[in-house]
């Protein structure tokens, strides 16, 4: 059996009007109602009750700017949108400043890599002693011919993960050999 | 629920107490609108109106550059505060009618510089007038924003950029009252082109003074 649809407006009147009950019952349910709209869109349940906590806190510092005469869904589903967006926002600004980073290395570091002699056949034994999916994203740039998107495409990864993957395998791959 | 959201719930409920809700965002509008006459009529008591505003009035190019500058005033002030509401109260066609009118405000001006035939003589200054109606909008930038930052804006980019438009056009809107110029081709030029400069300012101000 479906379970009572509660009326979000009065709760949200009578929370406005200090009743803690009310509040308290409107924050579980608005979570209830949130957090199916953030994990279609979130990849951890980590992340999802992350965002739903900033979203919550959100609710709480902008309840006075709810009009009891106005629908409660659009309303909180406005507050939700905008945490999303400023948490991927930030999340993704992170992984940009990464990819950045490692475009900048990824030129350098095959390069060194030529430079001493050194092919992906003559270091594949160390390239076989990385963790597996950096061995595997290596064989497939470097042995296997493949671009960093397909790779990605391959392995169901993003672009910059393959990216961040090999950056860090290229920095073992070099310490490794160059003791 | 997880065991952290619902200690957040009873923290947050604990903290529950009466709140006074909003104003109303045309309430708010209206407002800031009225705030705004008050300040170019004080204004233009102590700087004077044009001598030449009798015979200005006679020209209907400057009558509909009055009236549209002045729709693009209200359209940001009641745009800007219905920004401020998370879920722009609803009424998303209203909150981005400002577009619209500025539009208009553009091919009314095309028109204008069209018409301006002879051009008027250009004025001796030109900065300075850019400069000016920025110092005059400085007041209502202020009593915007900090009422703006009273509510919850989910679009801070766009309601500071709006925001500073509606102050930009306070002051643009006093000089126009206040400056003997007929020359479209200065107007074009030194008040209105710095409003894309302005608007591109207010994205950033947005971002750093309505975040939340």
């Amino acid at each position: 059996m479906a379970e009572p649809i509660a009326d979000l407006e009065a709760l949200m009147r009578q929370s406005q009007n200090g009743d803690k009950l009310a509040y308290a019952e409107l924050l579980r349910e608005s979570a209830h109602l949130l957090r199916p709209f953030l994990a279609k869109r979130l990849n951890s349940s980590t992340e999802v009750d992350d965002v739903l906590q900033e979203v919550l806190i959100s609710i709480h510092k902008a309840r006075h700017t709810y009009d009891g005469r106005r629908p409660y869904k659009p309303w909180v589903y406005a507050i939700a949108k905008f945490r999303l967006q400023d948490h991927l926002r930030t999340h993704y600004a992170d992984q940009l400043h990464h990819a950045v980073d490692i475009a900048e290395l990824e030129n350098i570091l095959p390069q060194d890599v030529t430079e001493s002699g050194l092919s992906y056949e003559s270091i594949s034994g160390e390239v076989h002693k990385l963790p597996e999916k950096q061995a595997a994203i290596l064989q497939f740039l470097h042995q296997d011919g493949y671009t960093s998107k397909e790779v990605a495409e391959k392995l169901g990864m993003t672009e910059s993960a393959v990216k961040v993957a090999a950056h860090r395998a290229y920095k073992v791959l070099r310490q490794r050999l160059e003791r | 629920m997880t065991k952290n959201l619902e200690q957040l719930v009873e923290s947050l409920a604990a903290e529950a107490a009466t709140v006074t809700p909003a104003p109303h965002p045309f309430m708010l509008g209206l407002k800031w609108v009225a705030a705004a006459a008050l300040y170019i009529v004080a204004s233009l008591a102590i700087s004077g109106l044009r001598p030449d505003l009798a015979h200005a009035l006679h020209n209907p190019w400057f009558i509909a550059e009055l009236v549209a500058l002045l729709l693009v005033f209200i359209a940001t002030a009641f745009s800007a505060a219905l920004l401020a509401f998370p879920d722009l109260h609803q009424k998303r066609a209203l909150a981005f009618s400002p577009v619209v009118l500025f539009a208009l405000f553009v091919v009314l001006m095309g028109l204008a510089w069209h018409a301006d035939s002879p051009p008027a003589p250009l004025p001796v200054h030109s900065w300075q007038c850019t400069l000016t109606i920025m110092l005059m909008s400085m007041l209502p930038a202020v009593w915007t924003f900090y009422a703006m930052r009273k509510f919850a804006s989910t679009h801070y980019h766009w309601a500071g950029s709006i925001a500073l438009l509606s102050a930009f056009s306070v002051g643009a809107l006093w000089m126009r009252l206040h400056e003997v110029n007929d020359s479209i081709v200065h107007v074009v030029e030194w008040h209105y082109l710095p409003m894309l400069a302005v608007g591109l300012t207010g994205l950033w101000l947005g971002k750093k003074l309505l975040r939340w």
